[in-house]
């Protein structure tokens, strides 16, 4: 008897557990399980904002502690780095919007990662939203500063002649738009791979301890001696996880950010 | 098949991340002052790059 031989029945359930499914209402009107857990992820960051203002106002002029501190160097890191480092004189203007998207999916990434929970960005349709919204606020950016007709034109760069000029400007047009679906799908696909791949090695976890449950021969034993090995594999998975569901929410910033300041800047 | 051609498609963005570190550490080891900038290109790159292997994978396990 091969543990493997359910490795294939117990994945495609994993993978229908992925797939929106409505617990209230339907699949257009309603709730799914990946909305549920975005709720709950805005629920929780607006009780981390009171809870934080709260302390705040309880510390007086400095702030102490680990929790209000914590928070503010979040909120350091994604104004300092993020937009003072890229946006350059204009990071004022920009950096609620930066941040609520940073926070928005860290908060997200984070719940995702608890055991039991779903990311509610670990759906294309919550990333591809929060592409949407990226990409209007980039474009309305670039209008108001440079207006219709000059963004338009800024697409392709000054300075080349006429036959090319067109070219670079229907291929600069094309990536624009590229932009939101790389936007959406990266964030999208990192978060559901991440999950797919830890679901497996739970599943052959436990694949290869339940035959020690059922009879002790040394066959069994040895599969349960994998199972630890799986096991430890997981916990690796499971940290890296960790650091993905930071590093994703920072690249989705990072290149809102950065397309920002390519619709402000002067020359392109 | 669509495992195997998951496998290739790995191939071209484990290069690619590859490279992006070895020119990371390279210009670090040159250059220590402009680490902070260069953690966020290189950041920027691996998730580039990373990007095109999980499309991959996705699609492996959809299709």
């Amino acid at each position: 008897m091969n543990p493997l031989d359910k490795l294939g029945e117990e994945m495609d359930e994993l993978l229908e557990g992925f797939t929106s499914t409505a617990i209230h209402g339907d699949l257009t009107v309603g709730l799914t399980q990946y909305t549920f857990w975005m709720m709950v992820a805005a629920i929780a960051l607006l009780v981390l904002i009171f809870v934080f203002k709260k302390k705040q106002a309880a510390c007086g002029l400095v702030p102490k502690g680990r929790f209000v501190n914590g928070v503010e160097f979040l909120v350091e890191y994604c104004r300092d780095d993020l937009c003072k480092g890229l946006l350059g004189d204009t990071w004022r203007e920009h950096f609620p919007f930066i941040a609520s998207v940073f926070f928005f999916i860290l908060m997200n990434n984070i719940i995702g990662v608890i055991p039991g929970c779903k990311p509610g960005t670990g759906c294309i349709g919550t990333t591809a939203a929060l592409g949407l919204v990226s990409f209007v606020y980039f474009i309305v950016v670039g209008i108001k500063s440079k207006g219709v007709l000059g963004y338009i034109k800024s697409l392709a760069p000054a300075g080349v002649s006429f036959p090319m000029n067109a070219l670079v400007w229907v291929i600069e047009l094309f990536s624009t738009f590229l932009r939101l679906v790389t936007l959406a799908v990266r964030l999208f696909c990192n978060l559901f791979a991440g999950h797919v791949v830890m679901g497996t090695f739970a599943i052959l976890t436990s694949l290869f301890f339940v035959p020690v449950l059922q009879q002790i021969t040394p066959q069994t034993l040895g599969f349960a001696g994998a199972s630890v090995f799986w096991i430890a594999i997981l916990l690796i998975i499971y940290a890296v996880e960790l650091l993905v569901a930071v590093i994703q929410a920072y690249v989705f910033t990072l290149l809102s950010a950065v397309y920002i300041q390519l619709a402000e800047a002067d020359e392109h | 098949m669509g495992v195997i051609g998951y496998g290739l498609g790995v191939i071209g963005a484990g290069f690619g991340i590859g490279l992006a570190a070895y020119g990371a550490t390279t210009s670090m080891a040159r250059q220590p002052e402009v680490q902070g900038r260069l953690f966020t290109v290189f950041i920027l790159a691996s998730a580039f790059v990373e990007a095109l292997a999980l499309i991959g994978f996705v699609v492996t396990l959809i299709a």
